[in-house]
């Protein structure tokens, strides 16, 4: 009786100890990796220029007190006068959400999402679907006091031994009524690969 | 005599074992968190600014060796109770020519950031 019970005790134990506990399921060559990495894969534009980029210029802007008083800011893509192709919303979209984290800037509609706005304004009024104690009253739209603009360029060098890329990034932060440039910053990143 | 002499060597080495004090808290030190032992970068003062609300600091940092050195850092923004006040950073490198004295800025990202912590390693 005993080495019977002993026995089913010994398998109850193996089997448990094969079980996989770890809450994870597929490949181990597959692994989630630090988001904030410096990522020198390659030398092209990447994660981390991106985070440097966003990161360097809202704080630069934000403590500048430029921004007093929470103003409306309208932001424009980032031109991209590089060679290579950069998703220069992103970058827009980091410095958007920084500056409003920070709690510095309000943000108006910009060109992608105006016509967004357009279309449910004119929904809400025009096709007599709602309510109307609930629909959105036109021309109450706060129009921007800044607008935010900004570009991204490089230079690339190659020698057989080297490639070097220098890149810019340049954002000027405007008052819409005077044209006036309130305040600029630029972040410089070199890269360079030795073959 | 030689037994004076065995217990000053003695006590010699149990002093060069002993395990450096804490630094004192709010000093310069005591902000700097070294992931590992840094090779050849000294972090030196540490120049700390209230401007239009965001707390800025200024730290110098030193190179020891002859050659270039790269080191990563980056800085971790607390609150008064001395938890995060913003998600985490992302990490720099930064490169040092040989023997250089450099400083590195940094500005909160927000102005509720009432303390700060250097985290810096060297490859």
């Amino acid at each position: 009786m005993f080495a019977r019970f002993s026995f089913i005790a010994v398998i109850a134990l193996l089997a448990s100890g094969c079980a996989n506990t770890s809450p994870t399921l597929g490949s181990k060559n597959i692994s989630y990796g630090d988001t904030k990495a410096v990522e020198t894969v390659t030398n092209e534009f990447g994660s981390t220029d991106l985070q440097m980029i966003a990161e360097s210029m809202t704080r630069s802007l934000a403590q500048s007190g430029i921004l007093q008083g929470r103003p409306v800011v309208q932001v424009y893509d980032v031109k991209n006068k590089t060679s290579e192709y950069i998703d220069t919303r992103e970058i827009t979209t980091s410095i958007k959400t920084q500056l409003m984290k920070s709690g510095v800037a309000r943000f108006a509609s910009d060109n992608t999402a105006m016509q967004s706005q357009v279309d449910q304004l004119k929904l809400q009024n025009q096709s007599g679907l709602y309510k109307k104690s609930t629909v959105a009253k036109t021309g109450n739209m706060i129009a921007a006091q800044y607008r935010l603009e900004g570009s991204i360029s490089s230079i690339v060098k190659r020698s057989s031994d080297y490639k070097d890329v220098f890149y810019k990034f340049s954002l000027q932060l405007i008052d819409v009524e005077s044209g006036l440039a309130e305040w600029m910053d630029e972040k410089e990143i070199r890269k360079t690969t030795e073959r | 005599m030689r037994f004076k002499l065995i217990t000053v060597v003695a006590l010699a080495l149990l002093a060069g074992c002993a395990t450096p004090p804490p630094p004192e808290p709010g000093s310069a030190a005591s902000k700097v968190v070294a992931m590992g032992k840094l090779k050849n970068i000294v972090v030196g003062a540490m120049r700390v600014a209230r401007e239009n609300g965001f707390m800025t600091v200024n730290a110098q940092l030193s190179n020891t060796s002859y050659n270039n050195k790269t080191f990563y850092y980056r800085f971790a923004w607390l609150g008064p109770e001395g938890f995060p006040v913003a998600e985490e950073e992302t990490w720099k490198s930064q490169m040092m020519y040989g023997e250089q004295t450099s400083f590195i800025q940094a500005i909160a990202p927000t102005a509720k950031a009432v303390d700060f912590r250097l985290e810096i390693k060297t490859p």
